[in-house]
């Protein structure tokens, strides 16, 4: 069986069994591949999986009118994964109500718990493959003077018209009130300009690190072409840099920016 | 008939910049395509619908509405300045232009808006005669065609297998920047090449007629689980228009803006008391399908949709208003025996 | 100079008053005497304005004084968010902004010589208050003046002063109510909740127009009391309250079916209401 092929007879199995309730997944239309959200075995045949399936379905994980229909299955390929393992960290993903169809590039691991994901996780997808175009982007930018970085980003963000597709997009973003649409006090400006732009990302980028599983879904999602990978792979490679820290290899790791370990680094107090 | 050889547009932009207008045109900014202002060297695109549409240029994503002077606990009321920038907005897509008319409309419902109406006044849309459209275009679905001349001041049609753009003026504005053009037009005498074709994809009036008999179907709530609740459909689109209103202060000054919203966003009804009429996705995705294709067409006799393909170029889940309107049509279709 | 629709005019608190908890009525002159006559000559009662701190925002309440009455304006509203407490933070003799008057108003020149009963729950009086000083401003041009006006506590009723000015006026006829649990000792109104009380007190409805406003439980279970009692959906009128923005009709958000609340409402006849898509606003 191709993977296609078990992800389809797993997914029936798993719905006949009532094991999930819901199965969340790629299908096609029109060549495209968009999600599809199973709840009849017999609708297995519109699971599709290929390298044209980008979007992170661990976003739905965190949308009540998906929730209400757990236990939850979803087609996870390696991003997933770390994104469920990092849900599981971070207490949103109750225990037993999400299995893991998971998937790599060349092979399918079957269904898994959060716990037996982790471990696929560590074993063959623990330093994920940086696209090297990506890659050399992000040596070029940390090459450059500060302010000089400063003003690349200045120019990205102003092409920002804060439709939030990238904060829809991003599975480690679930917060119920955004931050960005509070109003008391208001923390950013919620104009498509300048420093409130600047502002909304650079603050998602933080609130992204050390929890970032670098699936590419936001950057996908961006209608406007923000190049937001450059920004999380910059961002992630730092967080490791400094705190050693991966995300989506523990489900019990305790979250990186929100924790403290006497022996963090303090050379910055002077 | 007015040619200018389709290989000379930036020559174009650059004769009208001289001449004092503002140039939009599609223009390459990495992966995207986004109609922005011209300036020498930048690479025109008219092969793909752009990112964004005139909407831009007439109502954009964030403007200041009201300005105050603060002193303390005091506050004067001062002039907002409007933008009257001589604009020319060049090889629109024809479904954009299409759209201004809705536009138009709600800026001007009984409240004159003179913000949209300054820059309304001083942008001349050029339209270009679509060759090509791709799988998301569907404007002859809403009463569009590729090659449509409604909203647009001015027209280009390709001609001889696009080596050359005939240039036909349609008002006074389209005829000042055809004099402007000066010698970039020659006259001459070509054929104009066929449009692209747009198949159509679905039956509007029908889907219209459904959706005001339905609103408590529920199949709303199993279209809308794909929906992420971002704003990425309605901000691209060239006909939505909602918009929010918020103050920002320094210590001296505050600006009050109109910024893009939509009802796809979940606070967008969100009483401050804690109620939220509109309280899931179904309901959400539902206002914005019903707004643009039933609240719309019955309240000012237009689309509220201009074909452009945008919402399902950049929908992260796949979704759009063919997509939906599809299956609307399939629920009503008799199952084959 | 461009006309601005977007912007307000300027309004001087003359004076101010805590109704309930968290709940205050304003007393706004308007700065420049034209800007008053300008809006006097227009308003009709039911209309709404918008009320703003410049730097907070604006915020949509009726107006809930009546046109017969042209020194000023007034507005009551609860402190539950940013603009409603920069307001409540602003003091007599400093300035709020203001536009309007937007929207829809009450028919009641059609109404001389009709029967009026006004049912209001909580927070919902101010609108209805506009229009039963209107009334009551040109008395004689109007037969019976019913009003049963209830809350969840004593301390909840807001008006209490004018409750007793109506209450003490003898061609009014009162009836207040506090639900069950929300009475003082020294309580003499009635107890229950308002559609039950309005079951017991089962005014006529000969000839007579019915005004409802309050919570959405409170009109769904105040609608079948009326019909029974013998209104129709053409003879109740009420005032829809809705997120709003820009107040002309553009920024989309009170949309409602065709119908947008600042334009076509905020006062519908249950008619009206009944058609709209959703009830629940």
């Amino acid at each position: 069986m191709n993977v296609t092929e078990s992800i389809r007879a797993d997914a029936a199995r798993l719905l006949t069994e009532g094991r999930a309730k819901m199965v969340i997944g790629y299908g096609l239309r029109n060549g495209r591949s968009v999600p599809v959200f199973l709840t009849e075995p017999q609708g297995a045949d519109s699971l599709h999986y290929g390298p044209q399936c980008t979007l992170n379905l661990a976003a739905y994980l965190a949308r009540p009118e998906v929730r209400r229909n757990a236990p939850l299955a979803i087609v996870a390929p390696p991003a997933t994964l770390r994104s469920l393992v990092v849900l599981a960290a971070e207490s949103q993903v109750p225990d037993g109500s999400v299995l893991a169809l998971a998937v790599g590039p060349q092979e399918y691991h079957g269904v898994v718990d959060v716990a037996a994901a982790a471990e696929i996780v560590r074993k063959h997808y623990a330093s994920p493959e940086v696209d090297p175009d990506l890659a050399a982007r992000a040596r070029e930018l940390a090459a450059m003077t500060p302010a000089q970085r400063s003003a690349f980003w200045r120019e990205q963000f102003a092409k920002c018209t804060r439709c939030y597709a990238c904060r829809a997009a991003c599975p480690g973003c679930y917060c119920r009130r955004c931050v960005a649409e509070t109003n008391m006090p208001q923390w950013v400006s919620t104009a498509a300009r300048g420093h409130g732009n600047y502002a909304w990302h650079i603050l998602r980028a933080f609130h992204q690190a050390g929890r970032c599983v670098l699936c590419g879904a936001c950057e996908a999602a961006c209608p406007q072409g923000i190049p937001l990978m450059l920004l999380n792979l910059s961002t992630a490679q730092e967080v490791q840099e400094q705190f050693g820290a991966k995300p989506g290899l523990d489900p019990a790791a305790k979250p990186v920016m929100g924790s403290f370990r006497p022996e963090d680094k303090d050379d910055f107090i002077r | 008939m007015k040619v200018l050889e389709a290989n000379k547009i930036g020559e174009l932009a650059a004769a009208l910049s001289a001449a004092g207008w503002r140039v939009l045109l599609p223009i390459e900014d990495g992966k995207v395509v986004r109609l922005a202002p011209w300036s020498p060297g930048a690479a025109v695109r008219t092969d793909v619908v752009p990112v964004n549409s005139i909407k831009d240029a007439l109502f954009p994503p964030s403007e200041v509405i009201g300005r105050f002077g603060l002193d303390g606990g005091d506050f004067t009321v001062q002039e907002a300045p409007v933008d009257t920038a001589k604009t020319a907005a060049l090889c629109v897509r024809p479904c954009d232009a299409a759209s201004v008319s809705l536009l138009d409309t709600i800026f001007n419902w009984d409240f004159p808006d003179a913000f949209y109406n300054a820059r309304r006044s001083a942008v001349t849309i050029v339209s270009l005669v679509c060759a090509s459209a791709d799988e998301q275009c569907f404007c002859t679905s809403v009463g569009g065609r590729p090659d449509g001349t409604a909203g647009a001041d001015a027209v280009l049609r390709p001609a001889e297998a696009g080596a050359k753009l005939i240039l036909e003026p349609l008002t006074d504005k389209g005829r000042a920047l055809a004099d402007a053009a000066g010698a970039l037009l020659s006259e001459a005498t070509v054929t104009a090449d066929e449009p692209a074709e747009v198949p159509q994809k679905f039956d509007r009036p029908a889907v219209t007629k459904w959706l005001a008999a339905n609103f408590n179907s529920p199949l709303w709530q199993k279209w809308s689980l794909a929906c992420l609740g971002c704003g990425a459909c309605a901000f691209t689109c060239p006909t939505c228009h909602c918009f929010d209103i918020q103050d920002e202060t320094t210590r001296s000054q505050c600006v009050r803006y109109r910024n893009w919203d939509t009802c796809a966003l979940a606070l967008f009804t969100q009483h401050a008391g804690g109620h939220n009429p509109r309280i899931d996705q179904a309901a959400r995705r539902r206002q914005r399908l019903m707004h643009k294709l039933s609240y719309i067409p019955e309240r000012f006799g237009l689309v509220g949709c201009s074909g452009c393909g945008r919402c399902q170029r950049v929908c992260p889940a796949g979704l759009g208003i063919v997509e939906i309107c599809q299956a609307i049509e399939d629920i009503q279709k008799v199952p084959a025996r | 100079m461009i006309e601005n629709i977007y912007q307000p005019t300027v309004m001087r608190i003359a004076a101010s008053r805590d109704e309930a908890p968290d709940v205050r009525t304003l007393r706004l002159e308007f700065a420049h005497d034209q800007t008053r006559r300008d809006f006097f000559a227009a308003y009709r009662v039911g209309q709404f304005g918008i009320y703003g701190v410049p730097g907070a925002g604006e915020s949509v309440f009726c107006v809930a004084s009546p046109p017969t009455r042209q020194e000023y304006i007034e507005c009551t509203f609860r402190r539950v968010g940013r603009v409603t407490s920069a307001l409540a933070d602003r003091e007599v003799g400093q300035t709020i902004t203001f536009r309007g008057p937007y929207g829809t108003h009450f028919p009641i020149d059609s109404w001389r010589g009709r029967n009026l009963l006004f049912i209001a729950g909580g927070i919902a009086l101010p609108p209805l208050r506009s229009v039963i000083w209107n009334i009551l401003d040109r008395r004689s041009e109007f037969g019976r003046v019913a009003i049963v006006y209830g809350a969840r506590t004593v301390a909840d009723l807001v008006y209490k002063h004018e409750l007793a000015d109506w209450a003490s006026r003898g061609d009014v006829q009162l009836v207040t109510t506090v639900d069950p649990g929300g009475q003082t000792p020294d309580w003499t109104g009635r107890i229950g909740f308002v559609p039950t009380v309005l079951k017991e007190a089962a005014p006529s409805s000969d000839n007579c127009v019915a005004l409802v406003c309050g919570p959405p439980v409170m009109i769904k279970f105040s609608l079948p009391v009326l019909t029974e009692l013998g209104f129709t959906p053409d003879n109740i009128y009420t005032t829809l309250e809705n997120r709003m923005k820009c107040g002309v009709g553009k920024c989309g958000r009170c949309n409602v079916g065709s119908l947008y609340v600042c334009k076509d409402g905020p006062v519908f006849t249950v008619r009206q209401v009944m058609a709209m898509p959703q009830a629940d606003l």
